[in-house]
This record gives C-alpha cells, sequence and structure tokens, in this order.
C-alpha cells in the first residue's frame, strides 16, 4: 500500500506532462547526433549490408518462394522488421540499464517527472530509432528496386508498432537485471530466435507443424506479416490482426514496465 | 517550510530510519550529521519523492510528498550523493537538458546553465565530457544542476565531499548567497566546521535515530561544555584513576588512542586537578566532540 501509494507519480490518472516526454526524447537525440560518425553507421551501413548478403547471397540459392516474386523481395520485409526490433530492444535494456546503473534516471527523477512519463520518453526514442532504420533500409532496398517507395511508406505503421512492443519489452530486462552480463539474455532469449523464427528468411508454414502457432506467437512475427503485406501489395484480414497483436502487447507490456522500472528506481 | 513526522523507512529487516521528527523553517539551514549509514540520504530521498515512505508523513512548503510528488519537485532542488551526470552528454548539454526537464525554455536553460557554470568555475569545461572532469568538478556540476531553476527550498547531500578548500569556499559562498535570498536548505555532511559555520540548527542522527538536535552552539554547550579537556597519558594506571575521578559526574570520557577527552553534559569545565601522570591542556568544545560524545566511536559497517 505504501509503495502504491508514495509514487503518485507515476500514477496512470494524473495528467501527463509533456515536457517531460519531450525533455527525455531530446536528450536521447542530442546525445545521438553527438555521436553522429559512429551511429550514422547504425542507419547505414549496418542494415545494407544485411540487406545485400542475403539478398543477393543467399537468394542466389533460393529459386522459389511462397507469396513474392523474389527471395529478395520476401525477405526485405524480415530484414527491416529484424532491424527495428534490435534498435528499439537495445535503446531500453543496454541502454536504460546504463542509465539506471549511472544513476542518470535518479537525475532525471529530480524534475517534475513521473516514471510513466520516462518510459514514454524512452520508448518514444526506441520508435525513432525503429524509424530510423526502417526508412534507411527501405530506401535502399527502394533503390536495388526489391520494394516500391510506396510499399515502403506503410511498412513505417509496423515500424512504429515493432518500435512500442520492443520499446516497452526491453525494461523488462534494464529493470530486473543485477549486473550487466544479464543483458545478454536480451540476445539469447529474445533477439536472436525471434529473428530467425518470424517469418524474416523463410516462411512460417515451412515450419514442423507444431512449431507454427508458436512462431505465430511470436512478437517479432505480426511486425514482419504486416511489412510483407505491404511490401508486396497483398493485404488482407490477417494483416489487420497483426496490427491488432501488436497493440495488445503494447498495452499488456506498457504497465508491466512501468512498473517495473518503478519498482527498481524508486525504493 | 518542511515538516518531517515520525518518519520510517525499512529495506526488508533494516530499518533505515527509525522514527524521526523535524522541521525545518523557511530560509533557515538545517544540517543532517551522522556517521556512515545513520539513514541521512534515505532520509533525502523520501524527502524529494524517490523513495516511498514505510510511514509517518513529509511536507514540503506545505504539500505532502507521497501524495504530490511532482509539486513538491517542482520547488526542490536536489543535490544526490551521486552525482549521476549523463556521460553521453557534455557539461553545458548535462545542465541546459536538465533545466528544460525543469520546465525552462531551452534558451532560459543554456543561459542559467552558463550563469551557474561560470559561478562554480567550471565554464572553460562547458564543452567537454563529464568524465573529463575532477571528482570536485563534477561535484559542482551536480550543485549548479540543482541551483539551476533557482528552486526555494534545496536539498544536499554531500555537496562537499571531494572538494578542496577553494572549491568548498565557493560552495558556502553560494550557500550564503542563497541563504540571503531566504531560500530553505537542508543539508548533510561529515565536515563539522562546516556544519557549524552554515547550519542554523542541526539533528544528529544515527542508527535511523535522531539523537539530538539544536543550534550548533547549543549542542556544543549541551555535550560538550564551552571547554573540553584534552587529556594526555602513558599510564594505564593514571587513566584507570582517570575514569574512576569522572564516574557518575556529568563528565565524559572518550578515549582515543593515548589521548582522552573529557566532555561535560553541564557546560562547566571538567576540574582534573590533583591527578598525576597525566598532561591536561584546555580547549574550546566544538561539534566534533559533541558528535563523538553522542555516536560513540565504533566504526558503522552494517
Ligand atoms: N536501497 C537500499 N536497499 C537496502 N538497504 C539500503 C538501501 N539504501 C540504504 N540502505 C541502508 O539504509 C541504511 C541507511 O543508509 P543511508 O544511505 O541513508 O545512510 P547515510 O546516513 O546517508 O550514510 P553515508 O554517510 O554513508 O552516506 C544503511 O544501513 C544502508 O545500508
Ligand atoms: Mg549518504
Amino acid at each position: 500500500m505504501t509503495l502504491a501509494a508514495a509514487d503518485n507519480r507515476s500514477s496512470w490518472t494524473s495528467a501527463i506532462r509533456w515536457r517531460s516526454v519531450t525533455g527525455i526524447w531530446l536528450r536521447h537525440w542530442t546525445s545521438y547526433i553527438r555521436y553522429w560518425k559512429i551511429t550514422i553507421t547504425w542507419v547505414l551501413i549496418e542494415p545494407a549490408v544485411a540487406l545485400v548478403a542475403v539478398g543477393f547471397g543467399i537468394g542466389q540459392l533460393v529459386v522459389e518462394v511462397e507469396g513474392a516474386n523474389s527471395y529478395a523481395e520476401f525477405v526485405t520485409p524480415g530484414i527491416i522488421m529484424g532491424s527495428a526490433m534490435f534498435h528499439a530492444l537495445f535503446e531500453t535494456s543496454w541502454n536504460a540499464y546504463h542509465r539506471i546503473d549511472n544513476q542518470i534516471y535518479e537525475t532525471q527523477l529530480t524534475t517534475p517527472i513521473t516514471v510513466f512519463e520516462l518510459t514514454l520518453g524512452d520508448v518514444a526514442w526506441a520508435v525513432t530509432r525503429s524509424l530510423m532504420t526502417t526508412v534507411s533500409v527501405a530506401a535502399f532496398a527502394v533503390a536495388l528496386g526489391w520494394i516500391d517507395q510506396w510499399s515502403a511508406v506503410g511498412i513505417l505503421i509496423p515500424a512504429v508498432l515493432s518500435g512500442m512492443v520492443f520499446g516497452t519489452m526491453g525494461f523488462f530486462f534494464a529493470a530486473t537485471a543485477p549486473y550487466t552480463v544479464f543483458l545478454s539474455l536480451v540476445f539469447t532469449l529474445v533477439a536472436t530466435p525471434l529473428y530467425f523464427f518470424s517469418g524474416s528468411f523463410f516462411p512460417i508454414s515451412v515450419l514442423p507443424d507444431w512449431v507454427e502457432p508458436v512462431a505465430w506467437a511470436m512478437p517479432l512475427t505480426p511486425a514482419v506479416h504486416m511489412a510483407r503485406g505491404f511490401a508486396t501489395n497483398s493485404l488482407e484480414f490477417s494483416h489487420l490482426w497483426s496490427g491488432l497483436y501488436m497493440v495488445g502487447m503494447i498495452l499488456v507490456f506498457w504497465p508491466i514496465a512501468v512498473w517495473l522500472m518503478r519498482r527498481r528506481l524508486i525504493k | 517550510m518542511i515538516r518531517v513526522t515520525n518518519l520510517y523507512k525499512r529495506f526488508g529487516d533494516i530499518h533505515a530510519v527509525n522514527g524521526i521528527s523535524f522541521e525545518v523553517k523557511k530560509g533557515e539551514t538545517y544540517g543532517l550529521l551522522g556517521p556512515n549509514g545513520a539513514g541521512k540520504t534515505t532520509t533525502m530521498r523520501m524527502l524529494s519523492a524517490l523513495s516511498p515512505l514505510t510511514s509517518g508523513s513529509i511536507t514540503v512548503g506545505g504539500i505532502d510528498v507521497t501524495k504530490h510528488g511532482r509539486e513538491v519537485r517542482k520547488i526542490l532542488g536536489v543535490v544526490t550523493q551521486h552525482d549521476g551526470h549523463d556521460s553521453g552528454l557534455t557539461v553545458l548539454q548535462n545542465l541546459s537538458l536538465h533545466g528544460y526537464l525543469e520546465g525552462l525554455s531551452l534558451k532560459q536553460a543554456k543561459v542559467r546553465a552558463v550563469e551557474v557554470l561560470t559561478f562554480f568555475g567550471l565554464e572553460d569545461r562547458a564543452g567537454a565530457n563529464v568524465y573529463e572532469l575532477s571528482g570536485g568538478m563534477k561535484r559542482r556540476l551536480a550543485i549548479s544542476r540543482a541551483l539551476l531553476t533557482q528552486p526555494p527550498v534545496v536539498v544536499l547531500d554531500e555537496p562537499t565531499t571531494g572538494l578542496d578548500p577553494q572549491s568548498r569556499n565557493r560552495v558556502w559562498e553560494q550557500l550564503a548567497v542563497m541563504k540571503r535570498a531566504g531560500v530553505t536548505v537542508l543539508m548533510s555532511t561529515h565536515y563539522m566546521e562546516e556544519a557549524a559555520t552554515l547550519c542554523d540548527r542541526l539533528a544528529i542522527m544515527d542508527h535511523g535515530r535522531i539523537l539530538d538536535e539544536g543550534a550548533p552552539d547549543a549542542l556544543v554547550d549541551q555535550h560538550a561544555g564551552e571547554e573540553v579537556a584534552q587529556v594526555r597519558t602513558e599510564s594505564e594506571t593514571a587513566l584507570a584513576a582517570l575514569r574512576e575521578r569522572l564516574a557518575d559526574t556529568p563528565y565524559r570520557l572518550h578515549e582515543v588512542g593515548a589521548m582522552a577527552t573529557v566532555t561535560s553534559e553541564n557546560g562547566k569545565r571538567p576540574d582534573l586537578t590533583g591527578l598525576t601522570g597525566v598532561r591536561v591542556t584546555y580547549r574550546q568544545g566544538n561539534l566534533e566532540d559533541v558528535f563523538l560524545a553522542l555516536t560513540g566511536r565504533e566504526l558503522r559497517d552494517e
């Protein structure tokens, strides 16, 4: 009772102070462009390498893939969403842990900000990073002719949703990590398996029957599915369900993230 | 301005704060003194709404911290015990973005940031990374940050720890300016001289409790005496005789190796004439005597 009462700052009913959210976002942006010579490689080189290696390299070996004209076309939305996931997840797990460990959040919390607003600002930044990587890989794919530019615009929708799904999920790790090495679980438990089993590199239908429902339930799958719907101009009802599934995850993950972060920061 | 009533804080079975009450009036500078682990930081964190209270209540400017943490933080400047600087930003950005988060416009925040940096002699470091600063400079930056918005109430957790005498003077000077402007200050420190100079009143804490509270001079009179005796002896028997002499008197003996200090609880100078094998000198009582008289000599390590 005292815990809940003491941090009224995070009460869901109190109005959101937008200055808190823009202030946090601005902090991230300032820090990002300060190191732009390094961070630019995140959005330019890294995704381009993946696209070329997989699209050209593996694409040579794959003759036919269900639901797309070429393997490159098939894999492009998968790589884009994978990249969006990594960026958002990394931001609120590793980077957020760094901010916990170095009392950066503590300092921010000495201003009139709530823990909820703190996560709003961080997730807004995670979404920004998802969008930046999406735009850069998609632009590259447009140049290669693997996706047309109007489909690429549609892909921004699952990119935003992934930013929120994985942005909120990253806090689970940051808020519970007892030490830095613990955060490697982000990759071994979440990012790597999802990257390969969410229909990015091969259709889920080729998996054994009993694995298929598991693959469909994985949090990256709806993003890849939806992105592919846009990329291949084959939108149907199932893509709407994917969108709703992501919204559902966000609605469930967010309060958990806030609760965990509050427990970690306000004690 | 600050009212703490019956405050308790438990971490599992650790009673970090064990029923304290005190009040800081508007414009007053109030000090928290106590050995490591006494509960100073915990108290200040609860006051800044960074930590939930186990029980009791705190109001700042009449606002209940538990119910309206955000409102309290609007009028509060906080220097945390660990600097908490943002290593992803420059010195100036640390301040200006903090000011923005506090509610200043970016322009105002930058103007204020340059002002406080100049006051604390950090203007040359505005573009530096925070990890390039020395420990004392980081401390000054933390204080600058708390004063950015010119808050009416300031909470400083060991503001001068790690500072050289020049920087400490600069902080004292700043606190004096704030005092003239009517700012209410709650601070903790391990420097007795600092507490004696700066604080109108102070509380001596140990094990989560307040052992005594009052103006520095009053505390010295009460627990050390205007004059304390310093006794130097090599002889165990002389010491034993001294112990016997002081038993059941208002005088207290504090032994530190070959040196012993005799403090007084009635303000009168202890009479130590007639003892053999000892050298007795008298000096003015000070807060350190009070501190040791109240909290004893053993190290705190829990
Ligand atoms: N987050 C925490 N979890 C568990 N115990 C804690 C926590 N924070 C503080 N404590 C305990 O509470 C007690 C009071 O600590 P506090 O930091 O308030 O002391 P302090 O008076 O500020 O000491 P110092 O002079 O060393 O800064 C200590 O026993 C400490 O171990
Ligand atoms: Mg402390």
